[in-house]
């Protein structure tokens, strides 16, 4: 912060407390033509206010420490510049922040206490221009956060987004894009909200992000050619949700426990010529949840070296989702490995190619040649997996010696065997080389031996008890 | 001490105890004397609360159905065989009944002493002999030198030999002024420890005598059990038939019941008919020459 | 040893003037099942099978994962709840079932309770005892799987291993408490450990294929479904092992979206109100019989 502070060309410094300029004149402000979509009441100017109206064009304006209450529309491209955190208090009513100008720079306020008119959308930031950059800010308890509209090629970086703990109907989006071709969304976290979103935006990437809490974590609309990377996605209701968008690239991001009534890792609804490489999805409700995509021919969607562990289901395919490829796949623990919503199978989709399959924990058989590659066949077709499929209500019974014993039967009787859902012809004999990797820490493996040793400890304790009382020579002969 | 007042025990139709009342006071000793089924057992069941029953039994003031735990802390009880968990070990067992009492053992060896178990107490339960176990019996009854002791037939599942020795440590510890109740159908056993003979018959109080008496009226019949191999058995029922004695086959011997002064009469008839006699017991029956137990095999 | 009876009152503290009162006697006996528990033969067969299945669950799964390390209600939880599904309510049952008919059928009991205890602290010190026991077991169990997967690097939460063991803890109770009502009710040991395995069999398999069965063929409403499903201590435990594993049931499909709905966070103490009638009310029903009925 300091040293952004020395660098800067320091055109206006203007260390203001707002009760220390007392006989400034509150001047009405003059709402300029094309941006009058939103007359918003005319309001007197505060301390930043009135900094930004002395500032000339590119200038950079600091705002020292302190707890400013007022509403801010930048009209002019400057850059705006918070010296040690000072607060944009937004009182609860309103947009807190509107960048109705090219070229600005927001960096370093908390901005907090937007209103709650959804109607409204009241955001914290709200950018009506190109170019902007909102970097290091921290936004709190507010309805939209970062609210780009028709604001190509800005810059959203480092911010902290925490939305109200309203209910999720109740809440807005922590980020929108709308139409905000080009933009960078880079190492922001996002909690709380309702959606991180992009509408109509092409080319954004999206890198380094963390999100949870959420209802999407992030989720593209008509959004094309946009490359997800090395994001965070947990706790949300989805991780991704690409919708009607076409060239995604989604690579390196972590998915993790996105649960809830949708509660998909990557979610996919008709959307086109996407890539989907190195991801982990773990603990989601269902990993990856494909409907209707790829949405044409042109390209294969293409699942490589993604790891799909411990989720409930796997990976979701709806009757309508075809043409799909899955290679170096790892999947892990998942619950039902891949499922079939409503009935049908998956012939129209690849879970091999060449040489080359995925690796299946649930796989059994051997590798006699050891060149890495089962022996025989991974066929899924379990009975009760295939009951499910049919009658959902049936989950209710997971995880209980009577699945146990359906099965059983199913392989036992060959009538009821049910067709394979899918068959991967070269299954991996052991995991495949993944971009990402999630490595257990140390503390937890440690707290686990701990927890087993103490389980031990116990066990061993109640046994104690249990110990024959040694009949003792009587001390004193047990004689008077 | 025990005070029975018309107790009713029905099993099913079966009528086991009916309408017993009696009154032993503090140091009073009494013996039951019946046939088996005669309702000894379910009698003392009853005074130790492990059945219910219509009627009322106090001991020590304490009602035994509603304040059973207070009536039970003030007997001690051996009964006709010793139920224990057979891996429990014998000093074990003593600290675990004296825990139930409320007492803690300083020295469960010098408890087993008392009883001449010294030196068994890391044995397992199951590696006592019979009149071992019914010695620990003992030794756990005595445990806080209850004021009543009640026995059930405590030497039914012993040898004469065992009996004797059991009796006598028996009539040795119990000492004066000890309330007794006990269930028996050996003579020896009446005479030793009971001062008063409560006859039951089929559930009910037939006769009460002091135990002198009761020894003298049995007396006047014996019975006699006489272990004959197979082979001559028949014939020697045939020769005591023919001489006037009402015998019987019984298991591997003939029962033959004596007048008091003829006791070695059967002897002399299978003697002289050179029938081999491989051995011979005495047993008591009551007044009206039924025997006391047919069914007890030879020793 | 000429003065017996004097040197038996020596070597003891002096008699008091009552009984000791139910909390010791409880203990007392307690303890006595429990050394008896852990030394019977089931005892050890129990705990070696529940410990060996486990290691093989987790070591297998162990192996599956690849060391990917990631947690969550994966293969290993899901096979230790299976396991315990399978093994605890029989062990549970099994010994209550053969606690108070054994010892009646040796005439143990009989004896038992010609001392000055009641009847009701020789079923609770049994019920505590074997209770006790059967804790040993699961906490060897989980806890040895638990070291295995450390040691193979499986990131299973260790909170997840400790809330196995409260839950299957809190199951083999109800099921301790109906094996004990069977061990009341019986005649002779064998019948009662005969109805106790008759009774694992009806609500491990019996009753949850008879609702699949259902759920196909009436089409049984949601509703329906979990109430008839949650009146089974088992699919209880289950419930809530994957409760406490993610807070939530939606792995458990329409049904458990529909009790996540219903009941929200209050599905916790469902579970806890189900699991702890099994556990009083068939004792409680065996305390009444335990009472009027003859020990021999």
């Amino acid at each position: 912060m300091n040293a952004r502070m020395l660098q800067s060309r320091c055109a206006v410094f203007a260390l203001v407390l707002g009760a220390a300029i007392s006989g400034a004149v509150a001047q009405e402000h003059e709402v300029p033509a094309p941006l009058a979509a939103r007359p918003a009441t005319p309001r007197p100017l505060g301390a930043i206010g009135r900094a930004l109206a002395a500032a000339p064009d590119g200038a950079v304006v600091e705002i020292g420490p302190g707890v400013y209450h007022e509403h801010l529309r930048i009209t002019r491209p400057v850059t705006l510049v918070g010296v040690g955190m000072p607060v944009i208090d937004g009182g609860g009513s309103g947009d807190i922040v509107e960048i109705a100008a090219p070229e600005v720079t927001l960096r370093g306020f908390v901005i907090r206490n937007t209103g709650i008119d959804l109607d409204k959308e009241n955001a914290a930031v709200r950018v009506l221009a190109s170019r902007a950059t909102i970097e290091d800010c921290v936004l709190e308890d507010i309805l939209f956060g970062i609210d780009l509209r028709d604001a190509p090629d800005s810059v959203v970086r480092s911010n902290r987004i925490g939305g109200k703990r309203l209910d999720v109907a109740r809440r807005g989006d922590g980020l929108r894009l709308w139409r905000a071709d080009r933009t960078l969304v880079e190492g922001n976290t996002i909690h709380d909200g309702r959606d991180a979103i992009l509408w109509y935006s092409k080319g954004v990437v999206v890198r380094g992000n963390v999100s949870h809490n959420c209802r999407y974590g992030l989720h593209l609309m008509y959004s094309d050619e946009v490359t997800i990377e090395g994001n965070r996605l947990e706790r949300n209701s989805v991780g991704v949700y690409l919708m009607y968008s076409a060239g995604v690239e989604l690579r390196r991001n972590l998915l993790v426990n996105n649960r809830g009534p949708s509660g998909y890792g990557i979610g996919l609804k008709e959307t086109d010529r996407f890539v989907i490489t190195d991801n982990v999805l773990s603990g989601n409700r269902v990993g990856v949840y494909i409907d209707g995509s790829p949405f044409t021919n042109k390209m294969p969607g293409m699942f490589r070296r993604n790891t799909l562990a411990c989720n409930d289901i796997g990976v979701t395919f709806l009757p309508s989702a075809r043409n799909n490829e899955f290679v170096d796949n790892n999947f892990i623990d998942n619950i039902e490995q891949v499922s079939v919503a409503g009935r049908g199978n998956l012939s129209a989709n690849r879970f091999w190619v060449g040489e080359r399959g995925n690796y299946w924990s649930d796989y059994t058989g051997y590798d006699q040649n050891r060149d890495g590659i089962g022996d025989f066949v991974h066929e899924s077709q379990t009975l009760f997996e295939n009951m499910m499929d049919r009658e959902p209500k049936l989950r209710l019974f997971l995880f209980s010696p009577a699945q146990q014993a359906v099965e059983f039967v199913g392989r036992a009787v060959p009538s009821v065997r049910p067709e394979p859902k899918f068959v991967d012809e070269v299954p991996l004999m052991r995991p495949a080389e993944v971009g990402l990797n999630v490595r257990p820490e140390r503390g937890a493996l440690v707290r686990l031996g701990g927890v087993g040793a103490a389980l031990l400890l116990v066990g061993g304790l109640v046994l104690g008890l249990a110990r024959t009382p040694r009949d003792g020579q009587p001390a004193n002969g047990g004689v008077a | 001490m025990i005070r029975i007042d018309s107790v009713t025990k029905r099993f099913g139709r079966a009528t086991a105890v009916d309408n017993v009342s009696l009154d032993i006071p503090a140091g009073d000793s009494v013996a039951l004397w019946g046939v088996n089924g005669a309702g000894k057992t379910t009698l003392i069941r009853c005074v130790l609360g492990l059945y219910r029953f219509s009627g009322r039994i106090e001991v020590g003031g304490h009602d035994v159905g509603r304040r059973g735990k207070r009536a039970r802390a003030l007997i001690g009880y051996v009964p006709q065989e010793l139920g224990f968990h057979d891996e429990l070990g014998v000093a074990e067992a003593v600290r675990y009944f004296a825990l139930l009492r409320g007492l803690r053992v300083r020295s469960a060896e010098s408890v087993l002493d008392d009883v001449g178990l010294a030196g068994h107490g890391g044995k397992r339960v199951r590696e006592l002999s019979g009149g071992m176990k019914q010695r620990l019996a003992l030794a756990i009854a005595m445990l806080g030198n209850p004021p009543v002791l009640v026995l059930d037939e405590v030497t039914a599942s012993l040898d004469a030999c065992g009996r004797g020795e059991f009796v006598g440590l028996l009539s040795r510890l119990s000492g004066a002024g000890r309330t007794i109740l006990f269930a028996s159908h050996r003579i020896e056993e009446v005479t030793t420890l009971a001062r008063r003979v409560v006859v039951l018959e089929a559930g009910r109080i037939g006769a009460q005598t002091d135990s002198e008496t009761f020894a003298e009226s049995l007396g006047l019949h014996s019975m006699l059990h006489l272990t004959i191999r197979e082979s001559t058995r028949r014939l020697a029922l045939e020769h005591l038939c023919a001489s006037g004695f009402a015998a019987r086959m019984n298991g591997v011997g003939l029962l033959v019941p004596v007048a008091r002064e003829q006791k070695a009469a059967p002897f002399r008839v299978l003697a002289e008919a050179r029938i081999a006699i491989d051995d011979f017991e005495l047993i008591a029956a009551d007044a009206a020459g039924a025997p006391a137990h047919t069914q007890e095999a030879q020793p | 040893m000429t003065a017996h009876a004097a040197s038996t009152a020596r070597a003891l503290d002096t008699r008091p003037a009552r009984p000791p009162a139910m909390p010791a006697n409880v203990l007392t006996i307690a303890l006595r099942e429990l050394r008896d528990a852990v030394r019977s033969r089931w005892f050890l067969l129990y705990t070696l099978a529940f410990a060996a299945l486990g290691l093989g669950v987790s070591y297998v799964s162990a192996l599956g994962s690849g060391g990917a390390g990631l947690s969550g209600f994966g293969r290993t939880t899901a096979g230790l709840v299976n396991l315990v599904l399978l093994v605890v309510p029989l062990m549970a049952l099994t010994a209550g079932a053969g606690s108070i008919a054994s010892d009646r059928e040796r005439g143990i009991l009989a004896y038992l309770l010609a001392q000055p205890v009641s009847r009701f602290e020789v079923l609770l010190g049994k019920y505590f005892g074997l209770a006790g026991a059967l804790l040993a077991c699961l906490c060897l169990g989980v806890g040895a799987c638990a070291l295995v997967l450390a040691l193979k690097g499986e990131a299973t939460r260790p909170a997840a291993m400790l809330w196995l063991v409260g839950l299957a803890f809190g199951l083999s109770l109800g099921m301790l408490s109906l094996g004990m009502l069977v061990s009341v009710l019986a005649r002779r040991a064998s019948v009662a450990v005969g109805t106790a395995i008759f009774l694992w069999l009806a609500l491990v398999f019996v009753s949850d294929l008879g609702l699949m069965a259902g759920a196909l063929a009436f089409r049984l409403r949601i509703e329906t479904l979990f109430a008839l499903a949650t009146a089974n201590p088992l699919q209880v435990f289950k419930f809530w092992s994957l409760h406490s594993a993610d807070a939530t049931l939606d792995v458990l499909g329409p049904a458990g979206l529909y009790a996540v709905d219903t009941f929200g966070d209050h599905v916790v103490w469902l579970f806890t109100s189900v699991l702890a009638a099994w556990a009083v009310v068939p004792l409680a029903i065996a305390a009444v019989i335990f009472s009027r009925r003859a020990p021999v």
